[in-house]
Parts: C-alpha cells; structure tokens; sequence
C-alpha cells in the first residue's frame, strides 16, 4: 500500500517529478562520470601496462621510459645478465629514434623503435609480416599513408639529419614488410619498427650497443619484486619499474583529475542530494494534513516516513538510470577531448566504464534519496496531531 | 721566496672549478647551498664527471610545460655544457631580442632567407604550437563548465517550479481578489531576480575564495609560482549574466505555468 | 459496559505569554452502543475534548479510558496503534488521500494494521456497499461529490471495527440534503451498535443523537 502511496503521490505532480528526476539524472551522469575518471586513468593504463604481460621496465637512471633522450649503453651484456636469471623468461631490449625519409622534395619524419621480434611488446601485426632481417622495417597507419608506402618497397631512411647542411646521416635502404599498431602510440603519431641492432648501426658509433628500455617477463608475479631487487643490484645506472611503481608515477602525474573528479563528484552528489531534499520538503509540506489525518487514522510514524521516502527512492532511482545512459555518453564525450592530450597512447581511457563504479554511484545516489526524504517526513509525522488539523483547517 | 714563488705556480696550474646555477626545488630537495662542489656528467648513475661550484639559487618560472614534471634544472656555461653533452660546437636554438616589432619582422625574413637551413619563429607561435597539452586542459574545463551550466538551469528550474508552486494558494487569494496575472508574474519574477542577484554575489564570493584556496594548493603541490585559477572581469561578468538569466528565466516560467491555472483550481477546489 | 470513561479532563493551551484553559475538568461516561452528540457555541472545548478521546491530543491533566485502557500517557507508538484498531474518525474535511481510490482510501487502516491483501479488499467493498457506494470503489476523491467523500470517510473510519467513532463536525461542509444522507447513515450505524459520538453545530444532527452534551466554557453545563 505504502508503494502505491508513494507511486500515485509522484503521478500526481507529473512535471515536477519529472523535471527532478531529469535533475538528478544529470546529477547522475556527473557522479558516474567522475566516478570513471578517478579509477579509470590508473585502470586503464594498468592493462596498458600489462596487456603483453611484462612486468617489469628497465629505463637510464632517474627517468621514465622515453621520457627523455637517455640511453642506457652495454646492452648485449645487459640482456646475457638478465638472461641468466632463471625467473626471467623474456628480455626485450627497445631503442627508440627518429628516421626521416625523403620523398620528393619533403621529408617526412617518424618515431622508430628498435627491437627484437621474437620477444618484442610493442606492437601488434595487422597484416605483412614482423621486421625480421636486417633491412625490413615495419610502419603503422599515419606512416604507411604519410610516406604513400605499401608492403615491397624501399624506402631510403636516415637517422641524422644535420639542418645547417641539409644532410642526412645513417641513412640505409628498408623495406616495408609489416603494417603494426603500436601498443603504446600516440594518436595520429607516425611510428615504425625494426631490427634493433640495424637502428642501432643507424645511430652510429655513439648508439651501437645502446637501449632505451628493457622489458621483462618474470616467470611468476609473486618474483616482481624480488627480482627488482636483483636487477637494481646487477645492473648499475638503471631505474627499475614496476606496474605498480609506473601507476605510482602517473597518479602523480595526473592527480590533478583525481582530485578534480573528487571534488565535482561530491558536489553532483550534494547538488542531487539538495533537489530531492528540496522536492521532499515542499510536497511533504503541501501534504501536512493528509500526513496529520494518516496518523490520526494510526498510521504509524515510521510508516508515513517509510512511504514519503520511498517517494524520494523511486525520484532517485529513475534518476540514476536515466544517468547511467547520460553519463556514459558524456564520458565518451569528455573522453575523446583528453585522449587528444599530445603524446599519450591512443589505448588510454580516462573515463573507463566499470560496473563497480556504476554500482557505487547507483549506491551513493540512493543513499542520498533515502537521506533527503528522511528529515522533512519525520518533521511532519512528529508534529502533534490535533493542533496541526487545526491550523490546517484554519489555513 | 722560492717556496711563494713556488706555491703561486702551484696554485696557477690546478685547473679552477665552473660555476653553475641550480634551481630553488633542486636546492631543496638535494640540500644543496651556494658554494656547494657537485659532479655533473651526461652519463646516468655517473661517478665522475666535472667538478663545478653551485654560485646561484634560482627561482623557478611559471612555466605551466613544467607542472606535474619532477625535473631539475641546471644552468651551465654553453661551452661546458657542450663539452659536458659532447655536443662540439652545436645549440638547439638561439633566442634573439630585436628593436621593435617591425625589426622582428625584418630579422625572421632575413634569417628565413638564408641558405643554411635555419628556421626562425616568433615566441608566441611556439607557445601556441606546444601548448596543445593547456589547449585539451582548457577544453576539459570548457565542457565541464557547460555540463554544470546544463545542470543549474534544471536544478533551477526544478527548485523554483517547487518553490513557486509552494505559493499557490496565496496566488488564488491574489487573483479571486481581482490581482491580474501580469502584475503576479511581475512580483515572483521580481523575488526571483532578487534571489538570483543575491545568489549572484554569493556565487562570486565563494569563487573567489574557491580560486584563493586551489592557487594556494596547487601551487604548494606542484612548488610552482603558476596561477592556476585566475578570475577575471569577462569571467564574472559571464557568471553573473548568465545565472541572472537563469534564475529570472526559471522563475518566469514557473509563474507563468501557475498564472495559467484556474485559482480555483489553485485552491484545490 | 462503559466504553468512555473521563475523568477530570482538562487542556491547557499556550499562546505566547496567553495561558487559554480550552478544557477545565470534564468528567463523564459513554456506555457501548451510545450515540452522543457534544454541542456547545464556538470555543467552549468540545472539539478539543473529541481529540482527547480520540487520543489524538495528551490531557493536561485528568485521565481517559476507552474500553477500560487508559489513553493519556502512553508512548507514541502505542497511542497510535490503540487509535488504528480502537478509534474510527470522520473529519469535517473528509481528508481521504487524493491519489487513491475510494476502495483504496478504505483499506489504508486496514492494509496499516497488517491485514492481508484480498481480505481488506473484501472488506472495504463490502463497507463502501454499507454506504452505498459499491459502485464508486474505484473512483478518486476528486471523482466523488462532498456527500460520497464523507460517506467514503466514515467507510474507513469503520475500517478495522473500531470501539468508537469520532465524528467532528461531519456535516460542516455539506448541503441540507446531503447532510441529512450522513445523518442518516450515522443512525443506521447506530443501530447496528456503533458507538457514536459526534461534535456539531447541527441541529439536526444533534438532535438525530439519543444523548446531548451541553458545554460551555469548558465545561459540561448539562448532559
């Protein structure tokens, strides 16, 4: 009976609840949003991160992987160390440049990554096949269609370019054997690969047994860290990183949409939580009699609350579905504007749609709906009953 | 006099140490004071490299390409840093002050034109050019501020439908006793500008104090001088002039929808 | 048997720095199957002393019995659990629930005192054909004219067969006509053994009951 009390007392205030309902929708769509973005950047780069399953990034001392032009040098001597540690089942060494292949009379300039086939975890082969001697090199989209190349030709590439002299140096004739997508490229970024020691030999003798980076497999997950140990003893001059140690960093980096995210969540909430606050407290106050009359007739106090709470639950909860719809359109929306930061890999999501996360937010927001009806109902089922049929009948 | 002869020559042979500037956060972070020797070399993990002598402390611009960077920064002599890098006789760029725009113009056309392969810009094209990063930031910001604008006018159109409708009986009273439906939207969209005027000033005072409080820890965050929230005159002018359109539309349209029913009906009769 | 005993009944009011004594010490009994009608002028206490048998308001000071359980004083909960299955009240303004049904508005006590779901629907229709409105079961309030809503209003103040009933003023919003059909009704309940007290103005009304009590000032004058 209390359902259907409350069910016709909305009905009967059609655009009014509707017009709240839409409020808290959008109140919804912002919670859920917000909700995604704290969790969904450090989410999203995790499976990044892991998607190959190396657990373990090797870089030059004191930097993050490619984030400066360091390298690291004795790379041979490097990977048979590493090698020799039987918890390690892969060792990827990754040098990365910049190739310039001239075409006409422009020059198109692309990122190259120098790397080991067999055991590389960078990209993904679409169609051709990996760069496996010496003279092949591989290209993604944005490079394929920037240079005109198709899978067969030569191209000229050089690794040096000198612009007082208009001179190029390492320059070396490659074939396209592969069209790749790079795991961890950028949108619209022109990259390539190939052998890395033919990079390498392209660099010249200042590059010739040098690594950007070195990615490990660990036999378990539970040897992560003993094994970061180790490294960070055996091989001198590096900076070890860990999955977790990598998110540690970027949370850092990026706490600024954290904390931001907290703070337009909590308000969405408390704005949510005020509208239906406020749609409880005027129609409870338009129905004082009738609630009076309810606890004449011996309508309990917990029962007339019950019922004017429910009416804030069914508010909120048509709300928060009406915003889970909204909410993911505006994510995919916002979304689209951060993925477009320069240099961040196309595969990272800010706002990654998780069902625990909608599931909070459904939470929160019904909380906040049975918080905001309860205050206004046992305010009204609590005044006395005769004075106030009076002052209504007065009224 | 042998012996001071000999010490001056000594002394004249020991090669004499660089000076270099360090940045305030480096200087904090590693406890380094003016006066301090440090090693400095281009090889990560380095033991040896070249002794210099911290002379200079120096502040840190506001520079927003350097939030949420933990970099240091060193300033060196070019040719040390260029021996240092082993870099030979090279630079990444020169930075030319000129007499006046119209020598600018004059400089970038004879530097263009000229056949070694240089490439001059101006400095606020390069700003532009590498603040794409600001430039997804402040687009962030942009929807966001629409979405919130979406929000509020409902909520308010929401709240003053409530608030307005809360008034019925009194507009029945009002319109039975002979009051014509103009001068009651008269009154409740002149209580509804009011409420917007006054949530108006209250709106700019928590912004303002809002914007006080994000500089504060941002900037104590980050260790920049950088202003991260800056409140201008066309900002709350826009604020202003927009939440008056809103409060004093919603509360248009909740009086009007009321006007439009029978005060009998009013009265729930 | 009695089923009202007052005893001392006394209300006190206060109007800012104004004590207003609406009741000063009424003492009376109603036996089971009486039909009293309390009347008096404007402000002499009889509305005030309806409410304070109907334990919708705490004495001052004196004591009330229905059916031998006294009222004043007891915990909320308990006042309105003793009103739910003891007291049936009719109100001037028939306040029925504008969102349900006749039937509806008939089963609320009902569906309150936790009778299930087909039993209270058997019941209500079988009140509303009592008064004569079987065939407006699944009408609104706003469907109905003031006679059938105060008819509906009494259907549900019979809901759970209650010791008493209350009626203030019942016949204060209707017609002649219609307020002679409530009359009416109210006789016929009384001869089927409810035990009536009503508050009025009307004369008829009050001289449809078998027993008057006078009040004035109050207190009981005569009766």
């Amino acid at each position: 009976m209390r359902f259907s009390l409350a069910w016709s007392s909305l009905r009967r205030h059609g655009t009014r609840t509707l017009l709240a309902t839409l409020g808290v929708a959008v109140a919804a769509a912002m919670l859920l949003d917000m909700v995604m973005m704290s969790t969904g950047l450090r989410e999203s780069f995790r499976e990044l991160l892991t998607s190959r399953g190396f657990q373990l990034r090797i870089a030059p001392k004191g930097t993050l992987p490619f984030d400066t032009d360091a390298t690291i040098e004795n790379t041979s001597a490097i990977v048979a160390t590493l090698r020799a540690n039987p918890n390690i089942t892969t060792v990827s060494a990754v040098l990365g440049g910049t190739i310039h292949i001239p075409i006409g009379n422009r020059v198109v300039t692309s990122a190259a990554l120098g790397i080991d086939p067999k055991v590389q975890g960078d990209y993904e082969l679409i169609s051709g096949r990996d760069p496996l001697g010496p003279n092949d090199i591989a290209g993604n989209d944005d490079f394929l269609k920037a240079t005109g190349a198709k899978m067969g030709d030569t191209l000229d590439v050089a690794s040096g370019y000198d612009p007082q002299l208009r001179t190029y140096a390492g320059s070396r004739k490659l074939v396209v054997t592969g069209r790749v997508r790079f795991i961890y490229g950028a949108a619209n970024q022109l990259a390539t690969a190939m052998q890395l020691a033919t990079l390498q030999e392209m660099g010249g003798s200042d590059r010739k047994d040098d690594a950007s980076l070195f990615m490990i497999k660990a036999r378990n997950d539970s040897e992560v860290e003993g094994l970061r140990t180790w490294i960070w003893r055996n091989v001198p001059g590096v900076s070890v990183i860990s999955t977790e140690s990598a998110l540690v960093e970027v949370d850092q980096r990026l706490s600024y949409f954290r904390q931001l995210a907290l703070i337009l969540g909590s308000v969405s909430l408390f704005v949510g939580f005020l509208l239906v606050t406020t749609l409880m407290t005027v129609s409870v106050n338009e129905r004082i009699s009738e609630i009076t009359v309810m606890r004449a007739l011996g309508v309990s106090r917990a029962h007339v609350v019950q019922q004017i709470v429910l009416e804030g639950v069914f508010i909120t909860i048509g709300g928060a579905i009406a915003g889970l719809g909204l909410g993911l359109v505006t994510a995919r929306y916002l979304n689209s504007i951060l993925s477009s930061f320069p240099g961040l890999p196309v595969a990272i999501d800010f706002f990654l749609f998780q069902p625990r996360a909608a599931w909070m937010s459904l939470g929160l927001l019904s909380l906040s709906g049975i918080a905001a009806g309860v205050y206004p109902s046992y305010r009204a089922a609590s005044l006395p009953i005769a004075t106030t049929l009076r002052q209504e009948a007065i009224a | 006099m042998l012996i001071r002869l000999l010490s001056a020559l000594l002394l004249l042979q020991q090669p004499a140490h660089r000076t270099i500037a360090i940045d305030e956060r480096l200087a904090e972070d590693a406890h380094i004071a003016i006066g301090d020797k440090l090693v400095v070399s281009a090889k990560p993990g380095a033991t040896s490299g070249d002794t210099v002598i911290v002379s200079a402390i120096v502040k840190r611009g506001a520079d927003p390409a350097e939030i949420a960077r933990s970099e240091y920064q060193v300033r060196m002599h070019l040719d040390q840093l260029q021996q240092v890098v082993a870099y030979g006789d090279r630079v990444d760029r020169f930075a030319i002050a000129t007499r006046g725009d119209s020598a600018t113009e004059r400089a970038l056309r004879d530097i263009n034109a000229s056949a070694f392969g240089f490439q001059a810009h101006r400095s606020r094209d390069i700003a532009v050019g590498t603040s794409r990063t600001f430039q997804v930031v402040s687009r962030f910001h942009k929807a966001i501020g629409v979405i919130t604008i979406v929000a509020s006018a409902i909520f308010l159109l929401c709240i003053m439908l409530l608030k307005v409708e809360e008034r019925r009986r009194d507009v029945a009273a009002l319109r039975l006793m002979g009051i014509s439906r103009a001068t009651v939207v008269k009154g409740i969209v002149a209580e509804a500008a009011l409420l917007a005027l006054i949530g108006c000033a209250l709106g700019v005072g928590v912004g303002w104090i809002a914007s006080q409080f994000i500089n504060w820890f941002y900037q104590g965050v980050y260790r920049t001088p950088l202003y991260f929230s800056v409140i201008t005159t066309p900002i709350v002018t826009l604020a202003v002039g927009l939440s008056l359109v809103l409060g004093i539309g919603a509360g248009l349209l909740a009086s009007l929808r009321l006007v439009r029913t029978p005060p009998l009906k009013l009265f729930g009769r | 048997m009695n089923v009202v005993e007052a005893k001392d009944l006394a209300r006190d009011y206060e109007f800012g720095a104004e004590r207003v004594h609406a009741l000063r010490g009424v003492t009376f009994e109603i036996s089971e199957g009486d039909y009293v009608a309390i009347v008096g002028p404007s402000g002499c206490g009889k509305s005030t002393l309806l409410n304070l048998l109907g334990a919708i308001d705490q004495p001052t000071h004196g004591s009330v019995s229905i059916r031998g359980n006294p009222v004043a004083g007891m915990s909320d909960r308990k006042t309105t659990e003793f009103r739910l299955r003891n007291i049936g009240f009719v109100f001037q303004r028939f306040y029925l629930m504008p969102t349900l049904t006749a039937r509806e508005n008939v089963e609320l006590p009902m569906s309150e005192a936790g009778l299930g779901k087909a039993e209270r629907g058997d019941r209500a229709r079988e009140l509303l054909k009592y008064v004569k409105l079987g065939h407006r079961e699944k009408h609104r309030p706003s469907e109905l004219s003031g006679g059938e809503q105060q008819r509906v209003a009494i259907a549900r103040a019979l809901a759970n067969k209650p010791a008493i009933l209350l009626a203030d003023e019942p016949t204060g919003e209707l017609d002649a006509r219609t307020g002679a059909e409530i009359i009416a009704l109210f006789g016929q309940l009384n001869t089927d053994g409810t035990t009536i007290i009503v508050v009025t103005h009307d004369e008829e009304l009050a001289n449809a009951a078998r027993r008057k009590i006078h009040m004035r000032d109050g207190l009981i004058v005569d009766g």
